[in-house]
């Protein structure tokens, strides 16, 4: 995975560039796959966890203004980032590796060899610089879903806007949004490399392609949760003016 | 190609028959007419644990740092860090775990039982069951879901002490803010056995209709090699609506008009 990853990025930049129509391709297709399971799965999440769970501790204190910092905490930096990594990861790279997978089995990607055609220049890298694009915007309207959950939440427990907006925008920090943005894009490059990995790799008859997926889903899940962790935990260690209180 | 309604409307209409397949699964079970089949559950329960446990507890022991280090921080910056046992104990135990939960279980399992079912499909070895006199349904489908039953409450259980253990490992090793005994003071005083009984009742109802999800695709499988790897893919974005779903109707309904934390009067 790791020789695809370095050979993927050799390919992206070097020319010539024959991948342009497969990259908007490949862009509107994870669009059009994911935005509903993100929007309801967004919403759904962040309703959940640090809405209603978050403002019922709040209202104990009577303090349920401070839902709008809270949510910068957990919709902006945790939420909207796995949410966005597990839809894309669990929608768009397993048609990835069902696509890649189908046409390993039917040999059509060594009939591209044979054409002179290089699999990874015309295959993985618009997948994979598609998948990085989409994975940072999509994450941008996980926020924007994420939010609206805090803000359904705070008309739940018949608060005022104002108190959660005004603590959102002052907590909120152009760091929070733009490591967000950039965790989310890292994320479509793991998912990319190890969906398009698997696919390419799948073999073994009528339970191959299925099992690739199965595999491919799992180690992209780990791979995630994983980097998320080290990304936050230098995110946080690195910007100490996120930890201060406002 | 597909258009811009399609994952839509293809959720919709399965919806109602993934519904009806599910219930007639789940009636076979509550009939006990799989007991005819009890050893075979065993088997799935044992393939369950074998294959599927030691990756739930490693991707609940990350969630555990992840809750863990968020939680240290975001009560550093309000100036309290002696109560990030609070946020640890909500997000491990009441969101975090389950959303965890299904989400692996949903990769690992559900799409296993798909690619399973459906090269037993593809290679017509469920229409050669029903030749042989046994009831596919019930000994490829009820079998899987009793399996479940019988494995995961337990996977999950240990998954809890699991996650609690990342977290300590995270606030109180790593960021090290709050001492072992101040930590655990406030952890243990934020979740009490209900709370326990709440989220296996969420993990539990994931576990379920992922099964079902999984049996459901698995065994309508069509179209040679490349159907099994097409119905792989849609049955994970059912399972993925679905956790969201269900974990958000389970805090509707369970912490939606109280908040059972030890505050106030």
């Amino acid at each position: 995975m790791m020789i695809l990853t370095a050979r993927t990025l050799a390919a992206a930049v070097r020319p010539p560039y024959p991948y342009g129509e497969e990259l908007v391709g490949q862009f509107l297709f994870v669009l059009k796959l994911s935005w509903f399971p993100m929007t309801i799965s967004t919403f759904a999440l962040c309703l959940g966890a640090p809405g209603l769970q978050a403002a019922g501790v709040l209202s104990l204190f009577g303090a349920l203004d401070r839902l709008g910092g809270f949510f910068v905490v957990t919709a902006v930096r945790f939420i909207g980032p796995i949410v966005t990594a597990a839809v894309v990861a669990g929608v768009a790279g397993t048609a990835i590796t069902a696509d890649l997978g189908a046409r390993k089995i039917r040999e059509e990607l060594d009939a591209l060899q044979v054409l002179g055609v290089d699999p990874i220049k015309n295959l993985v890298v618009p997948r994979f610089l598609a998948l990085m694009v989409i994975t940072g915007l999509l994450d941008v309207f996980a926020i924007v879903f994420g939010l609206t959950a805090g803000i359904v939440a705070e008309l739940l427990y018949g608060q005022s806007l104002g108190g959660f907006f005004a603590t959102l925008f002052t907590n909120a920090l152009v760091t929070d949004v733009w490591a967000s943005v950039l965790m989310c894009s890292l994320f479509g490059g793991i998912i990319a490399v190890v969906c398009c990995y698997k696919g390419m790799t799948a073999s073994g008859g009528p339970a191959g392609v299925g099992r690739a997926v199965n595999q491919a889903v799992v180690i992209a899940f780990m791979g995630v949760f994983a980097f998320l962790y080290v990304f936050t935990a230098v995110l946080l260690a690195s910007n100490p003016e996120l930890q201060s209180i406002r | 190609m597909v258009g811009w309604l399609d994952v839509p409307r293809g959720w919709f209409e399965s919806f109602g028959e993934i519904a009806r397949f599910g219930s007639r699964v789940a009636g076979l079970v509550y009939s006990g007419r799989v007991a005819k089949f009890f050893g075979e559950s065993l088997r799935q329960a044992g393939i369950l644990i074998l294959g599927s446990a030691l990756i739930i507890w490693a991707f609940v022991f990350i969630l555990g740092l992840n809750c863990g280090i968020i939680g240290a921080y975001f009560v550093r910056s309000q100036g309290a860090p002696a109560l990030s046992g609070i946020f640890s104990a909500y997000c491990d135990l009441r969101e975090g775990l389950p959303y965890a939960f299904g989400y692996i279980l949903s990769a690992k399992v559900g799409t296993g039982i798909v690619a399973e079912l459906g090269a037993m499909r593809i290679s017509d070895e469920i229409d050669a069951l029903e030749v042989m006199g046994i009831e596919p349904v019930t000994f490829l489908a009820a079998t899987r879901l009793l399996g479940a039953w019988i494995a995961l409450p337990i996977i999950y259980l240990v998954g809890i002490g699991i996650v609690y253990f990342a977290s300590y490992l995270a606030v109180v090793e790593q960021i090290g803010d709050v001492s072992s005994g101040g930590y655990l003071l406030i952890f243990w005083t934020f979740q009490d056995f209900v709370d326990i009984i709440f989220s296996l009742t969420k993990g539990m109802v994931m576990a379920t209709a992922i099964v079902l999800v999984g049996c459901y695709y698995g065994y309508t499988a069509s179209g040679g090699p490349v159907g099994v790897g097409t119905a792989t893919a849609k049955s994970m974005v059912v399972n993925i609506i679905m956790v969201h779903i269900v974990g958000m109707l389970g805090t509707l309904i369970f912490y939606g008009a109280n908040p059972r934390a030890p505050i106030g009067g």
